[in-house]
């Protein structure tokens, strides 16, 4: 049974842009946000509209991204920068001010291009790669009191302590409330799909904060209506996917529909647009440092170096969404020359093997080129952990 | 390559070359010309034969400038990489990998050897002895395979993986900045954590981006992060690190870098060049003292070849091989260069380069907290700073190098470089007019791709 939110969520995304020409109109402004360590709490407590730039699949934007950077940086970058050129993204056309952090270098460079030739108004927040260090937190702190500062004076008003604690609770309880609804997904006789999931964790990239949580409340209300009690547990011969590596931005369906047209089941993913940003988010204090180190410490984006495999939190996360989503296999997906991810790959794979998890790497772009290869590649591996599955089965009866 | 068609250095050098000075190492000892000589006419052909290669255009053959002794005894350095560096590590000195265009004053100052990518190849190069040209080739490219099997074949820079990894070389630490230059370092460094070497430490050196000199914050945190590296190359030297340690280093290393700096103004001051280009690099690279892995050594080397680029400036003496009034090319970009030999066939030769002089060319303040000195002088580098401050010195440069044309090279691969190559070509060409060319280079060896030489002529020609 379809959950009508979902309709009325779809709904509000096409009237989005429109609504945000008209706030506009009306002085206030919009702040386009891409990164992985951004503390978006504080761009919405000082009164602006934060909305993610996170757009992908479109490899004519790839190419003329890549006449401005170049050929050898990720295509999501690339794309990010094409759309900057072209400016005909409803989205993108209604942002005055964009904020990058510099989790990964390829992100810091984009926003480098972006002010350069398209004379964006660009705030940088400055990441540590010594992370884990008390003096990077230290230092982390620092750059959010100055990401704050830089936005505080585009805002033309103090941030307001009491505001940004009132942001944060609005944040938390969307946080909270995705991590319920995302279980569903992956329950038995599941009343939602992972990939609605996933639509649903992006439309908050865009849509006002408050509206959003109410819409996910409702969404959640349905779905406990539908179904009690979500139990995920392995039926049959599901073929249960979990995706993992570089993120998979708005406009961008190629695996995840290749991965259901094989018949392929997803049922949980760690990357950066999907549900992994949203867990392990504790603020512990309300200040521009405090919201900052809440980011910092979820788990590690693949950007930011880590130097002990054995106390890796990344991986140990991994396997722990594993577990609780009960997934039969890891489609590891990288974007061609996202070093953050690739690097990893074969270290990826060989920690999976060792807890004797099936992996497939896909490394891919936006070209539509490899889309039969990937299908065949994709046909054969659900096809092989649903026979592993099958033959775990019978065993167990 | 045939071993028998090797390079010789004329005998009736001899006399002349004895007679220079003798290379002063870090350790109080000492190599006299006569020394170097004996190991580079009889010792070095046999054990390492592929330097000696006739074949013209080999990045890796000697100079030809016989009369410049720092020529030959650069060679003399970077032939007994293995033998120096091995027997500094057996008298308790760590040796640490560290990245390009980074000065090393701490690692120094903490007691150990730092060596960037290009020297901890020269050491792994060294233990393979006998070896010619081509097998020399494809020892190197072995080697690199192991690298992209084991971490990713889209790598450029693996932080000395497939040596230190897999190919056994006693490297102690891997510490590198990791600054905005290159886009592979950490991720190179993370990956040893998942090779069987498990002795070798592990460290990234933290280098914040953005206005980072100007903000207290970031050069404060720098200075921990140099602060921590000097404690634990100290523990593995076993001393402790004063600051007094660090101040003598900066001050030392403030020699080589004036001395560079002074070296490249004579020699661009000259109406011909009194080097060849690989030369010319060789001097202004001495200056950052990393090169060799003994900063005392390349400072010896240094300070003598100063006193002959004075003497050819001053007579007018050009360089043997390169022609009158060349084309003079300024190279931008990391790690790559075109080759020397084929510009200077060419009409051209290669005046100077970003990647690298924007280190050798910062001077540390020696007065007052020698961490916060470093750490902003550091965080100063015009490489690392946003695109329009990376142009105006490098325009800087390019004035003070009367250059005529701009050369933008990366490796492929490289994804910050390659990033700002346009921003900044486009802003040299706005501001100055100076042609510029953007080339990317997909394969390393001993000699360059005909098409990215290719284009280099056709550019050198339109200049
Ligand atoms: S993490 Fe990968 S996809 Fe994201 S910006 Fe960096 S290189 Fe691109
Ligand atoms: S070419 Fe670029 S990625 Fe490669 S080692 Fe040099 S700076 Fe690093």
């Amino acid at each position: 049974m379809p959950i009508k939110t979902l309709e009325v969520i779809r709904k509000r995304l096409e009237e989005r842009p429109a609504e945000l020409r008209k706030l506009r109109e009306s002085g206030q402004k919009v702040v386009g946000w891409t990164g992985y360590n951004v503390p978006e709490e504080i761009i919405y407590a000082l009164g602006f509209i934060p909305i993610r730039i996170a757009i992908g699949g479109d490899d004519r934007l790839v190419e003329v991204g890549g006449r401005y950077a170049s050929s050898k940086n990720c295509v999501f970058i690339r794309e990010i920068v094409g759309v900057f050129s072209e400016n005909e993204d409803p989205y993108i056309q209604q942002t005055d001010i964009l904020a990058f952090d510099a989790t990964c270098l390829q992100n810091f460079r984009a926003a480098e291009v972006i002010e350069y030739y398209f004379k964006k108004d660009v705030i940088v927040l400055g990441v540590p790669r010594n992370f884990y260090w008390e003096e990077g937190k230290e230092y982390f702190g620092k750059e959010a009191d100055e990401f704050a500062r830089l936005l505080e004076e585009r805002a033309g008003v103090a941030l307001d302590l009491a505001k940004l604690g009132e942001s944060v609770a609005l944040y938390n309880d969307i946080r909270k409330t995705l991590k319920s609804i995302y279980t569903f997904q992956a329950a038995k006789d599941n009343v939602i799909s992972w990939v609605e999931v996933f639509d649903l964790i992006q439309a908050g990239d865009l849509l006002d904060k408050k509206e959003y949580l109410s819409l996910l409340h409702e969404t959640l209300a349905e779905l406990r209506a539908l179904q009690h009690n979500p139990i995920i547990e392995v039926d049959g011969s599901e073929g249960r996917i979990f995706i993992s590596g570089s993120l998979i931005p708005r406009g961008d369906r190629k695996l995840i529909s290749i991965i259901t047209s094989v018949g392929g089941r997803i049922v949980g993913d760690d990357i950066w647009t999907g549900i992994l940003p949203h867990l392990d988010l504790e603020i512990k204090e309300i200040s521009p440092a405090g919201v900052a180190l809440g980011y910092l410490n979820r788990t590690p984006h693949a950007a930011l170096p880590y130097l002990d495999l054995e106390s890796d939190r990344r991986l140990k996360k991994l396997h722990e969404l594993l577990g609780e989503f009960k997934a039969q296999g890891v489609i590891y997906h990288t974007l061609r020359y996202c070093d953050p991810f690739t690097f990893k790959a074969k270290e990826t794979k060989d920690v999976l093997a060792k807890s004797d998890i099936p992996v497939l790497e896909i490394h891919t772009e936006y070209a539509g080129s490899d889309y039969e290869a990937l299908r065949t590649r994709l046909e054969a591996f659900v096809e092989m952990i649903k026979i592993k599955a099958e033959s775990a089965a019978e065993v167990i009866v | 390559m045939v071993k028998t068609d090797l390079y010789e250095y004329p005998p009736e050098l001899r006399e002349e070359f004895e007679a220079t000075e003798a290379i002063q190492f870090r350790d109080g000892s000492s190599a006299t010309a006569a020394d170097v000589w004996h190991f580079m006419t009889e010792i070095a052909p046999k054990r390492y034969p592929f330097a000696y290669t006739q074949k013209k255009y080999a990045g890796v053959r000697l100079s030809r400038d016989i009369h410049l002794p720092s020529a030959i005894k650069n060679h003399y350095l970077l032939l007994t990489m293995n033998d120096r560096i091995t027997r500094s590590r057996e008298n308790g000195a760590p040796v640490i990998f560290v990245q390009g265009g980074q000065s090393v004053d701490p690692y120094y100052a903490a007691g150990g050897i730092a060596l960037r990518p290009a020297s901890v190849g020269l050491w792994a190069r060294g233990r393979h002895e006998g070896l010619g040209l081509n097998e020399e080739v494809v020892r190197q490219h072995k080697q690199k395979e192991k690298a992209y099997h084991a971490i990713s074949f889209e790598a450029c820079q693996t932080a000395g993986y497939e040596n230190i990894q897999e190919g056994g070389l006693p490297i102690d630490m891997v510490a590198p900045f990791t600054c905005l230059r290159c886009s592979d370092i950490s991720y190179g460094v993370e990956a040893h954590r998942h090779g069987p070497n498990k002795a070798v430490k592990l460290m990234n050196i933290d280098y914040p981006m953005r206005h980072q000199a100007d903000k207290t914050w970031a050069v404060e945190y720098f200075a921990q992060n140099l602060r921590r590296l000097t404690s634990e190359i100290g523990k593995l030297a076993g001393r402790e690190v004063t600051d007094a340690d660090l101040s003598k280093e900066i001050r030392l290393h403030n020699e080589g870098r004036r001395l560079a700096i002074e070296t490249a103004e004579l020699w661009w001051s000259a109406d011909l060049p009194p080097t060849n280009g690989v030369d010319r690099r060789s001097l202004y690279q001495m200056g950052g003292m990393e090169v060799h892995g003994d900063p005392s050594a390349s400072l010896t080397v240094l300070r003598e070849s100063h006193a002959y680029i004075k003497e050819r400036v001053n007579k007018g003496i050009k360089a043997e091989g390169v022609v009158d009034k060349p084309i003079r090319l300024f190279v931008c970009g990391s790690c790559v260069f075109p080759n020397d030999f084929r510009i200077e066939e060419a009409g051209a030769i290669i005046v100077g380069q970003d990647n690298h002089w924007s280190d050798i060319s910062t001077l540390v303040e020696e007065d007052g907290d020698p961490y916060q000195n470093l750490a902003h002088a550091i965080l100063s580098y015009p490489y690392e700073q946003s695109v329009e401050v990376r142009a105006a010195w490098t325009i800087e440069q390019l004035k003070k190098s009367r250059a005529d044309g701009v050369l933008f090279l990366y490796q492929w691969g490289c994804n910050t470089q390659s990033a700002i190559a346009r921003m900044l070509c486009d802003t040299i060409k706005r501001d100055t007019g100076i042609p510029t060319m953007i080339i990317e280079q997909h394969e390393g060896g001993s000699e360059q791709s005909e098409q990215l030489l290719n284009r280099v002529n056709a550019f050198i020609e339109m200049l």
